[in-house]
This record gives structure tokens, C-alpha cells and sequence, in this order.
């Protein structure tokens, strides 16, 4: 019990500086909603995990760089966008292409079942240029507004609806493909 | 009228301002395959967060937790199931928006623990939204839910949440509700018989069988605040409401 007073306090007053315990507890209770924002950049949950992995270890070496009282889940979810576009630049580097590879996570397909779809979208969701990806994953997975998820981008709120926009766009043609049978 | 893709999005969406939103809202009333294509944006969104909402109940694996421990090795002292964790409200608005605290004190009763009704049990064959002409419109235990249950009376094992049920400005009646296990918020609203869907958004924080009883997320605030006339209905009106079949106040 005492750890959970103790992270009511840090949210509740501002001013107090996280002690590492401390935001250590915050986090673990985020990483529900981080595993799931990680799991719409990733192929598969132990890329996604991954990706996890590599943003909260970031985070905590840099947890001085967190201001007291600023949104935690913000902050890791913009860490996490940083180090999943520098992943993704370094397999480019090394000419690994991440398109035509095989997720390895083929489900029974049972149609309306929630991980089918699931599957669906990710495998959708993978075609897509990352900026549009990233829009997608901050507004309709994460459900963050549009502002919010313009500042993480760090990008104007015009430009943040417009990759939306074609992101959504691209999605429903690819799922929709899907439906028709094609090669996914 | 014509609109681009990107405002009938951001309507779906609820991100437009007031103006713009009641003028959109009444080029739908009159324009069919304008209402078709907001829909289609709403059944996306629905549809993806209703496919990732299930992981939300997904346990973190040890490496993980480690990690955001701080610790190389498994650590030796582990979670104990039960304990309470508070979330931080996600972003400044939502704290801007929120509900009066009045309504929400009912149902937010401090922290809501465990008991989730499996997202598996719902019987995921028979879906709780489906799109009917340019609407979507609620099915299933959805449908049941809206129909049937009353805030001041509903059990936590419920595998829907019924918030707050109001008035609106063109006089229907409207109910505010959460799939537990699929991390959706929304609104329903009882139009010709039917309960559709306006909204549907990824609802708060939550973590492994621990969640915090809070206002609905702000996207469906937003479409409540647009929307309502008066104040929300109290448990006596809400019951009344319920048993003349949620005929909205003729105004």
C-alpha cells in the first residue's frame, strides 16, 4: 500500500521530483497502454515488447529530463515514438526491409473474432508510411485528441489531420482488400 | 453541401468546435452519402479500438515490469494481485472537460478493482456494433445494456457500464456507456428504435484487472456537452425513462 500513496502523491503534487521508485511504479501501471501503443508500430508483441523495453530503459536513464507533474504517459509515448523511428532507421541502414516479411503470427481466422481483427489491422497497419502510422496509433489506438497527438509529433494540427486522414483512408481500402480475400 | 474528407473525419472524431459541428450535423440530416461517409470513419475507429482494446487486460511479462523497475534480475519482491494503482489522468484536457463532479460521484466510487467479464465471453460472433444504413447502431449485449440497465442498479461484473443517460437538444434520449473489457467508451442515442452510436472512443487508463472509475474520455464528453439539454437524468428519471422505452422529452 505504501508505494500506491506513494504514487498518488507524486501525481497529486506537482512539485515533488519523482523519486525512481517512484516513477518506476508509475510505469509498470502504464504499461498496459504502452505495450498497446507499441503493439500498432510492430509486427508482432515481441517486437513490440521490444520496443517497450527499449523506451522504458530511455526513460529511466533520462528520468531527470521528466518534469514533475508533466504528463508521464506523454512523455513515454513520445520516447517510445523516438526510439521506434530510430529502430527503423537503423534496419534501413542495414538494408533490412521490414515490408515483405512475415509477421509469424498467423491466427485460425474466425471471422469477428477480436484478435482476428486484430491481425487484420496490424498487417493493414504495416503498409502504411510511418507518419501516417504514427497518427493512427496516437488518435485511434491510443484515442489521444488531435492536439495531443500533433505535440508528440511535433507537427501543426493541419498536418497531423491530413496524415490521419490518409492514413484511414489507406487502412479501409487495405482491410477491406482483406475482406475480399486477397493476399494480405 | 460540400466537405472535405479531412472535416467529415474530424467531425467523426469529435475534434470540431460548435459552430462547425451543429453545421455539419444538419448536412447530414439532408444528405445521406454525407452521413454514409461519416459513419464509415466512425466504424474504423470503432473498429480499431475495439481490436486493440483487449490488450489492455493483457498482463505485462516480467521482463517488462523489471525493466520499468530498474532491475537486471527478476525482482525479488513481486506485485501482490489486489493492489490498488492510480493512474495520472491523461492530458490537460481531459481534466479541462471534466464532468461535473456531482454525476460522476455515483458511479466513479474511488477504484474499481478486478472482475472483468472476459472480452471472450461476450461471444465476440455476435457483434455489439454493426453499421445499419448510415448509422452505427448498437447489437447484442450492447443493445441489452442500453435498453435494460440502470446506472444507479448495475453491478460491477456487468460487462457494460451505463454512465449518464440525458435529454438531448432535439429531443431524444441519450446514454453514455463503456465495453469494459474492450476499452470502449461511447454514446448511444434512441432514434427510430434503435440505439446509435454518434460516438465511440478508447476509454481511460486502465492495467491488468485494475482500473479507476472516471468521466468518459474526451471525445465523448465532447459529443455529450454538444449535445445535451439540461441537466443529466437523476436514478427515479432514468427508470421512468426506461420504462416508456426511452421515448425522448417532447420539447
Amino acid at each position: 500500500m505504501e508505494e500506491n500513496q506513494g504514487a498518488g502523491r507524486m501525481i497529486h503534487h506537482e512539485s515533488m521530483t519523482a523519486r525512481p521508485e517512484e516513477i518506476g511504479e508509475l510505469i509498470v501501471a502504464l504499461l498496459p497502454r504502452l505495450r498497446r501503443f507499441a503493439r500498432s508500430l510492430s509486427r508482432n508483441q515481441h517486437d513490440a515488447d521490444d520496443l517497450v523495453q527499449v523506451a522504458v530503459e530511455r526513460a529511466l536513464r533520462h528520468r531527470e529530463q521528466f518534469r514533475a507533474g508533466a504528463n508521464l504517459a506523454s512523455w513515454l509515448f513520445g520516447i517510445m515514438k523516438n526510439a521506434w523511428l530510430d529502430d527503423r532507421r537503423s534496419r534501413a541502414r542495414r538494408g533490412e526491409v521490414a515490408l515483405p516479411e512475415d509477421s509469424g503470427e498467423h491466427p485460425a481466422v474466425i471471422p469477428g473474432d477480436a484478435s482476428t481483427t486484430l491481425w487484420s489491422i496490424t498487417e493493414a497497419m504495416n503498409k502504411l508510411p510511418e507518419d501516417q502510422r504514427l497518427a493512427i496509433a496516437f488518435v485511434l489506438v491510443e484515442g489521444m485528441s488531435y492536439k495531443e497527438a500533433a505535440e508528440l509529433l511535433e507537427i501543426p494540427i493541419g498536418t497531423l489531420t491530413s496524415r490521419l486522414a490518409r492514413g484511414r483512408g489507406a487502412l479501409a481500402a487495405a482491410l477491406s482488400d482483406q475482406g475480399k480475400g486477397e493476399p494480405a | 453541401m460540400n466537405f472535405d474528407d479531412e472535416t467529415l473525419m474530424a467531425f467523426a472524431d469529435g475534434e470540431l468546435d460548435e459552430a462547425r459541428r451543429a453545421e455539419i450535423a444538419a448536412a447530414l440530416e439532408q444528405d445521406p452519402a454525407l452521413a454514409q461517409r461519416v459513419a464509415r470513419h466512425r466504424a474504423l475507429r470503432a473498429q480499431v479500438t475495439e481490436a486493440f482494446g483487449p490488450l489492455l487486460d493483457e498482463p505485462a511479462p516480467d521482463r517488462l515490469v523489471n525493466a520499468a523497475r530498474g532491475a537486471r534480475k527478476p525482482a525479488a519482491k513481486t506485485r501482490r494481485d489486489g493492489d490498488v494503482v492510480q493512474f495520472p489522468v491523461r492530458g490537460s484536457r481531459a481534466r479541462a472537460l471534466s464532468w461535473r463532479g456531482r454525476e460522476w460521484g455515483a458511479m466513479a466510487a474511488s477504484l474499481v478493482l478486478g472482475g472483468f467479464i472476459g472480452w471472450k465471453l461476450l461471444a465476440p460472433s455476435e457483434p455489439m456494433m454493426v453499421l445499419s444504413g448510415s448509422s452505427l447502431v448498437a447489437r447484442g449485449a450492447l443493445a441489452a445494456a442500453l435498453d435494460q440497465q440502470l446506472a444507479s442498479t448495475q453491478l460491477e461484473s456487468d460487462p457494460v457500464r451505463i454512465g449518464l443517460t440525458f435529454d438531448t437538444r432535439d429531443g431524444h434520449l441519450c446514454r453514455s456507456f463503456e465495453l469494459r473489457s474492450a476499452g470502449t467508451a461511447g454514446l448511444g442515442c434512441k432514434v427510430d428504435g434503435e440505439w446509435r452510436i454518434p460516438v465511440t472512443s478508447e476509454a481511460p487508463a486502465r492495467s491488468g484487472g485494475v482500473r479507476q472509475a472516471e468521466s468518459p474520455p474526451p471525445a465523448v464528453l465532447q459529443v455529450i456537452e454538444a449535445r445535451i439539454s439540461g441537466e443529466p437524468l437523476d436514478a427515479v428519471a432514468e427508470e421512468k425513462a426506461r420504462d416508456a422505452d426511452w421515448i425522448g422529452a417532447k420539447r
